[in-house]
């Protein structure tokens, strides 16, 4: 896995790139948490997921409930077909708020 | 070894000798070529032909007169001389021109030609070919060269590659370069055109009892080895232990008392002068082997202590460690117990619900329960936390007790796991959730309610092997307060109810083979007129095969009217 941060329109974005699994998802949560500690708005991006296992989805779950602890924003973006059967599955697609794009949140 | 198991060098990276040269080390190799025309080959280099005969005409060689033309050099020294001679030039030249920055080019020629002088003073000690041992010991570092010019980042690691004795040495090559000196030997004299016995003897010098070696290869091939341990009694860090294994294997491998082998050490310092003076080397001056020698034993002495505190520290550390696993193994044994028994009991065979759970670990993260409330009606569920051990297994707990203690008074099946979510969510850690399908059956008139929590579906399987998936409709419990789940309502007839954990349909069933959830349903299909207990062996085993330790834990539940007049 690998993991790229870029901010764009005022949001800190956090792609993750790969396999998500129970041995790399502690450098996604990792970086998640350390994001949002910084007092920023996240998104997730996860066009470029090609696996995802319950720790990645737990690692995304602990960020959603810091951040609206916190008052932040927080939500996936650019949800890759590997990615999307897994939270529709576990329909946790009602539970993030989810963007295609970039200018969806703007608007 | 061919150079195709080694991805990171190709035979078109290495340096090659200068064109008269590699013709002559190709004409040595063949049988039928004569002194004349090894002579016109050298001829048409006029650079390594002055310099063959600068060399031939030096101290070393004690020439009664001056050699004034190749061919006659060539008659004088013989055909063999002469290639080791052409060889000890061309690997001298083909890294002159090519500066390394950052390297001690100056330390690497004085190792370099320690290697040579030390095979060739055993060479002596056992009756082999001096020159010939020379010129393999000249080549035995010349890989590690070539090495650093193919990557020249990593040049600088030279320094800390001589400094470790010979088999640490080895392995740490293997880390940095991903190639041993010794297998790219093999390749270096494949390009060059070296003999195959030398190119075998080069490249087994670290495994001297390969079949590709004859009795003279065996010998060549010790005396290369324990030159490397000699060598690193100059070099290493640990000159003591490189001292005493030299002397060891020196008795073991070629029969020298440890006289004749301090020897060979104290000749070395001005034989590696006079060979750098003779080949046209800068080296600076040598040390005394006295002065190696004294060092040598006060480091051994060192040593010694501090070899022994280590192995003190070492045990002690060792058998706190096994008090703490066997503490821990006692630990995990109890709480596999608990764990155990909060799986509910077998019932008799009328029972509907039967229900299997084989865990990939000591404690797993996978549940089932089952119970029969006052009226009669049953409810069962099926669960799966994320994460593993411990942390799952408590997580577990937590869930199943909750159901269990809750369900009895709440026989709406939806707001069940809405208000178990709920009370999860205030405490859940780390983003954890758990995934549930729970159901409450009546078997007095074979209704049955179901409600998925973020599982993968349940598989409703009826005897004419018409399957339905019933999947969540709501997330996993645990996220978040007050999530809403639907009940699906459904009477059972013929059909089984399958619940399972995703290790059933992810895990290995057949090598390379994952079910998924429609291979499952075909699978369960097949085997629908099999009791439970019968298809839940069949099943499990089926993936218990394929590998000795499960990969994720897989967990059955089945459900069936088994009412006698049904």
């Amino acid at each position: 896995m690998e993991i790229k941060k870029r901010n764009e329109a005022g949001h800190s974005i956090i792609s993750l790139i790969g396999e998500v699994d129970l041995h790399y998802s502690p450098r996604a949560r990792e970086e998640i948490l350390n994001t949002l500690k910084d007092k920023q708005n996240v998104l997730i991006d996860l066009s470029d997921v090609s696996y995802i296992d319950s720790s990645g989805i737990a690692s995304l779950v602990e960020g959603y409930q810091l951040s609206k602890k916190a008052g932040q924003s927080f939500g996936l973006l650019n949800i890759s077909n590997a990615a999307m059967q897994v939270l529709k599955l576990a329909r946790l697609d009602s539970v993030f708020p989810i963007y295609s794009n970039i200018d969806e949140i703007q608007n | 070894m061919g150079y195709k198991e080694h991805f990171n060098v190709r035979p078109a990276d290495l340096p090659a000798p200068p064109q008269a040269a590699m013709q002559i080390l190709r004409a040595c190799a063949r049988k039928e070529v004569n002194n004349k025309q090894l002579a016109e080959l050298a001829a048409q280099d006029p650079v390594l032909s002055t310099e063959l005969l600068r060399i031939v005409n030096s101290a070393y060689f004690n020439m009664p007169s001056d050699i004034k033309s190749v061919n006659r050099a060539v008659s004088i020294l013989g055909q063999r001389a002469l290639r080791n001679l052409v060889l000890c030039i061309s690997v001298r030249d083909s890294v002159r021109h090519n500066a390394l920055p950052d390297f001690d080019i100056g330390g690497f020629w004085e190792d370099t030609l320690r290697h040579a002088v030390a095979a060739r003073l055993l060479a002596e000690q056992t009756g082999l070919d001096a020159d010939e041992c020379f010129t393999a010991g000249l080549l035995q570092d010349f890989s590690l060269l070539v090495m650093c010019f193919i990557q020249p980042a990593k040049a600088k690691s030279w320094e800390d590659l001589r400094k470790l004795d010979p088999e640490q040495r080895y392995q740490r090559e293997q880390q940095v370069f991903g190639i041993t000196h010794d297998n790219l030997l093999q390749l270096l004299c494949q390009t060059w055109s070296l003999p195959e016995e030398l190119s075998n003897v080069l490249g087994s010098h670290h495994n001297c009892n390969t079949e590709q070696l004859n009795d003279k290869g065996t010998s060549m091939c010790q005396v290369l080895y324990l030159g490397d341990w000699m060598t690193a009694v100059f070099t290493a860090r640990a000159t003591g232990e490189c001292l005493r294994r030299y002397q060891f294997l020196a008795d073991r491998l070629i029969g020298l008392k440890q006289e004749q082998a301090d020897a060979c050490l104290a000749a070395m310092p001005e034989q590696v002068e006079r060979s750098a003076e003779t080949l046209g080397l800068n080296i600076s001056q040598q040390p005394e082997f006295e002065d190696i020698l004294t060092q040598a034993n006060k480091r051994l002495a060192e040593e010694n202590m501090s070899y022994q505190e280590l192995t003190w520290k070492l045990e002690s550390a060792l058998a706190e460690q096994d008090r703490l696993s066997a503490a821990l193994d006692q630990e995990l044994q109890i709480a596999r117990e608990i764990q155990t028994g909060l799986l509910p009991a077998q019932q008799d065979p009328s029972f509907p619900v039967s229900g299997y759970n084989q865990s990939a670990h000591e404690l797993s993260g996978d549940f089932y329960d089952y119970f029969k409330l006052p009226d009669g009606r049953i409810y069962f569920n099926l669960g799966d936390v994320s994460g593993k051990g411990i942390t799952a297994a408590l997580m577990m707990a937590k869930t199943s007790s909750l159901f269990r203690c809750l369900g009895k008074n709440e026989t709406n099946p939806a707001r069940l796991l809405a208000t178990i979510s709920s009370e999860l969510a205030e405490t859940m850690v780390r983003g954890m959730f758990v995934t549930l399908t729970c159901g409450l059956y009546d078997p007095a008139n074979d209704q049955l309610k179901l409600v998925n929590a973020g599982h993968p579906p349940a598989l409703l399987i009826a005897d004419q092997g018409e399957v339905k998936q019933l999947g969540a409709s709501g997330p996993p419990l645990g996220i978040m307060p007050d999530c809403q789940y639907e009940i699906e309502t459904l009477a059972l007839n013929d059909a089984r109810l399958y619940l399972f954990s995703d290790g059933l349909i992810e895990g290995e069933y057949a090598p390379g083979k994952v079910l998924g959830v429609s291979g499952l349903a075909k699978l369960l299909h097949k085997l629908h007129d099999r009791e439970a207990d019968e298809l839940i062996n069949i099943l499990f085993s089926q993936f218990m095969t394929q590998s000795d330790t499960l990969k994720d834990d897989i967990t059955l539940v089945m459900l069936e009217n088994r009412t006698p007049n049904a």
